[in-house]
């Protein structure tokens, strides 16, 4: 291996950090080494975490210090402390080596960022997470890049670049090898080439985005049919239908919503201002007002122990000392109670108890996999995670009906590290699956609603996005569901996760808010999605690989920041205020329904029976319909796509 | 991924907590991570291997095994090229249960001839201790079952992992011989059905 490797660039203090705001733990930034190589098998992009070494073999924890890793000898430390090799196992997980033949694009830090960072996204949707440049040299790397391959910048999202053409030359592989242009994608092109409407077509501003993605079309060799993925999902999943057009035309429409203003967040909730919302009793004085300001800011961690217990319905409200004890004491009573029933089940009983078997067991291998990097809930024999386990068993007591479902280990868990206490977390835990129990039906059936919804709802905002994903097979967001079932405890740092929390628990700036902050993570990542051209499989994968490297107050801003142009929206159809728990008064009926089809305009949904498309159609189509924006902001426009150009213009024109 | 390969789509099926995502990112990555997750929804992975000298991505799809999200995981058998059926040594149910996982698959995945699939019976952590499953029993099951392959692996100390799942790849090749048919997507008669409901701009 060391004969043939060729080093073309190396660049040591590169960071991956793995815990974005607590810059304090220095196990949040691992050190490591970039390097660009020649080897036999192509040229590698690696990223190495540095090797460990101690100063002081008893303190190997606290106090390390790095060294240079020899790349490419064997790992002669293995004589060293145990707990060091584990620390270096934990980090060499994060290791990174790719073949810059698959490498599909890159984001880069924004320019004011405090030191660059790349973020390297392969073909097949594989997304690293982000190198961090800490001494530079982010610049001489891509440099060394261009001798490989031509990228190009996204006219969409300026940090965000694409490798449109690998060198043939350097890499001796020829062009038909790469299969840039594949047969299907050629066709297309020659057919809109000879169609003597491209020019007119030229004139829709969308087109120019479906060109740039035929253009520049499945170069993923790899890619399985398209049409596999969509039939499967659209068959076998009732109430997730995917708007697929038998033949003819596409039709998008563009909400013109009113521009998105700016949100800014505020402080956590203070202790002593936590005090002052309570009268001599012990009685909330404004719950509005308290509530307000938690989702604006969140609460600070030490007094959510008291806080969490009113969003969570241990507490109610108008609570004050006296109720809230006598309470206390009933939850102690019934949670023991209930604990009590399954503890006293005889082995003899539980033999003939296949359920409770069942569930005795999926619990006691969850446990175990639940959280297990945070501190709470480390080591080997950790108490804690016993405690976990007679929550979950408990809860199947209360609830025996929705019994266990996998995800609720995961809901716990953050419940349990805050009140750490066992019947104090049981009925928050119980608390929050009233919010949530719907999410783990026997049917799924809650599950599908909401991610019908979100689909429903990127329709209004994003009629684009939503049209780009329901032609590549993800029209059924499928993708969300890990973010929707736990309330995206697995996209967010543990920190940032009992943040999150608590802003949804307010029940602001609207009903269903965890739906518009996917539409905000979506919107985020859209640039990537299209311009990559990404399907079902790569969608998927891009997806699940940015959790833990979404800015989390930045999407709660651009989410709230969406919900009010959502709301502002004069024309929003009904069932989304329905969705969103807006008015639906009567004199600004705007469902989907109420809208007339104007005249001439190639409207053809009836192969997509059950997808309520929200038509804003305000001025039709030979209309100046986005010359009155200025005047009337809620109005819209609507564009065509097409996905057989032919018959589209064909029905348009004659 | 580089270069041309055949797409093997492979679906790795088996209990809750048998080590199915270990397995994977062991043979993906060759990484072991005592502190994983369970898994949640589906993930993938993709690998590149060289089998009989040619060149195969694997594109390995991991599923949550709950009862509850089968609705949600059943669509992803369609079009797999061949299935890990995987259980734990020292988890007798999961053992018992490899037949109920078999028959889900071959439902969903709408393939008529069961013995005529490849599947590859995987006996995960043999690391461990207080073995329950014989590795008698469970080739008697295999030897039942259309002969299929079968593997004790571990995960954690990677014994057997890379050869379980190329095997996969193997025993494709091996039943395509004899069957005589076309690689991968042998049904033609269902693709042409599909490409006809949607003719999308990519086809």
């Amino acid at each position: 291996m060391t004969a043939h490797t060729q080093i073309q660039y190396e660049k040591e203090s590169v960071f991956i950090h793995i815990n974005v705001s607590d810059a304090k733990d220095k196990d949040a930034h691992i050190p490591g080494r970039v390097f660009l190589m020649n080897k036999p098998e192509g040229v590698y992009l690696e990223w190495k975490a540095e090797e460990v070494i101690s100063l002081d073999g008893a303190q190997s924890d606290q106090d390390w210090t790095m060294v240079r890793s020899v790349a490419y000898r064997n790992d002669r430390d293995s004589d060293a402390v145990s707990s060091m090799n584990a620390k270096m196992d934990s980090r060499r997980k994060y290791n990174i080596s790719f073949d810059i033949l698959d490498l599909k694009s890159f984001k880069r830090s924004a320019p004011n960022h405090g030191w660059a960072y790349i973020i390297f996204i392969l073909k097949d949707g594989t997304t690293f997470p982000a190198l961090h440049f800490h001494n530079g040299g982010s610049k001489a790397l891509l440099k060394e890049f261009e001798k490989y391959v031509h990228i190009r910048r996204s006219p969409n999202d300026s940090r965000l670049f694409i490798v449109i053409e690998h060198d043939p030359e350097m890499l001796s592989k020829s062009f038909d090898e790469l299969q840039l242009f594949s047969d299907s994608s050629g066709d297309l092109v020659s057919k809109f080439i000879k169609d003597p409407y491209t020019a007119t077509m030229g004139g829709f501003s969308k087109v120019t985005n479906f060109l740039r993605n035929v253009l520049i079309l499945e170069d993923n060799p790899t890619t399985r049919p398209q049409e596999e993925v969509a039939d499967i999902l659209q068959e076998d999943i009732p109430g997730m239908e995917i708007s697929q057009q038998e033949s003819g035309f596409e039709m998008i429409t563009k909400t013109k919503l009113p521009p998105r203003p700016t949100v800014t967040r505020g402080d956590a909730l203070l202790p002593g201002q936590w005090a002052l919302h309570l009268d001599s009793e012990g009685k909330i004085k404004n719950k509005e007002d308290l509530l307000e300001r938690i989702f604006r800011g969140g609460i600070e961690p030490s007094i959510r122990i008291e806080v969490w217990k009113y969003l969570l319905c241990y507490y109610t409200w108008d609570s004050n000392h006296k109720t809230r004890q006598e309470q206390r004491k009933r939850n102690v009573d019934d949670y023991f109670r209930m604990k009590l029933q399954w503890k006293t089940i005889s082995a003899a009983q539980e033999k003939r108890f296949a359920t409770l078997r069942e569930r005795k067991g999926l619990i006691d291998k969850d446990v175990t996999r639940t959280d297990r990097t945070q501190k709470f809930y480390q080591g080997e024999n950790n108490q804690n995670l016993l405690v976990l386990n007679d929550i979950l068993m408990t809860y199947c007591m209360y609830n025996f009906d929705l019994g266990y479902v996998q995800g609720m280990s995961d809901l716990l868990s953050p419940v349990l590290v805050v009140m750490e206490n066992e019947v104090d977390a049981f009925w928050c835990f119980a608390g929050l699956m009233e919010r949530l129990c719907g999410n783990f039906e026997m049917d799924q059936n809650g599950m599908k609603v909401q991610l019908a919804q979100i689909h429903k709802l990127m329709l209004v905002y994003d009629p684009e996005l939503c049209h780009y994903l329901e032609s590549h097979d993800s029209g059924n967001f499928y993708f969300c569901f890990r973010w929707i079932l736990i309330m995206f405890k697995r996209e967010f740092h543990f920190h940032e996760i009992q943040r999150l929390w608590e802003v949804m628990w307010t029940d602001k700036p609207c009903k269903n808010f965890h739906l518009i902050i996917s539409l905000a993570i979506l919107d985020s990542e859209k640039s990537t999605l299209m311009e990559n051209n990404f399907g079902f499989t790569e969608i998927l994968k891009h997806i699940n690989d940015i959790s833990l490297s979404i800015p989390l107050e930045d999407t709660l801003k651009k989410a709230e920041g969406i919900f009010l142009q959502l709301k502002k929206y004069k024309k929003l159809p009904n069932d989304i205020k329905e969705i969103l728990g807006l008015d639906v008064s009567p004199n600004n009926s705007s469902s989907s329904s109420a809208h007339p089809t104007p005249t001439g305009t190639p409207v053809n949904r009836e192969n997509s029976p059950r997808l309520e498309l929200p038509l804003h159609i305000s001025n039709g189509m030979n209309n100046s319909g986005s010359g009155t924006a200025a005047t009337t902001p809620d109005d819209s426009s609507i564009e065509i796509l097409t996905d057989t150009v032919d018959s589209a213009i064909n029905n348009y024109y004659h | 991924m580089a270069g041309k390969s055949k797409l093997l789509k492979v679906v790795l099926l088996g209990d809750g907590g048998v080590g199915k995502s270990s397995l994977m990112n062991r043979f993906v990555s060759n990484k072991f991570d005592a502190q994983s997750f369970h898994t949640i929804g589906v993930e993938f992975l993709n690998k590149d291997v060289e089998v009989d000298s040619e060149a195969y991505t694997m594109q390995i799809w991991d599923t949550a095994g709950q009862e509850r999200f089968k609705s949600l995981r059943t669509p992803f058998y369609r079009g797999a090229d061949c299935c890990l059926l995987t259980y734990a040594v020292d988890d007798l149910q999961s053992f018992k249960n490899l037949a109920m996982w078999k028959k889900e698959f071959l439902f969903y995945a709408d393939i008529q001839d069961g013995n005529s699939f490849p599947f590859v019976v995987l006996g995960n952590k043999i690391d461990v201790e207080n073995r329950l499953v014989p590795e008698e029993e469970a080739k008697a099951w295999c030897a039942a079952n259309g002969g299929s392959p079968y593997f004790e692996t571990s995960a954690k100390d990677s014994t057997n992992v890379d050869r379980a799942f190329k095997s996969a790849v193997q025993r494709l090749r091996e039943l395509e011989d004899r069957m005589d048919i076309k690689p991968a997507h042998g049904n033609t008669v269902d693709l042409q059905k599909k490409s006809k409901s949607n003719p999308g701009c990519c086809g």
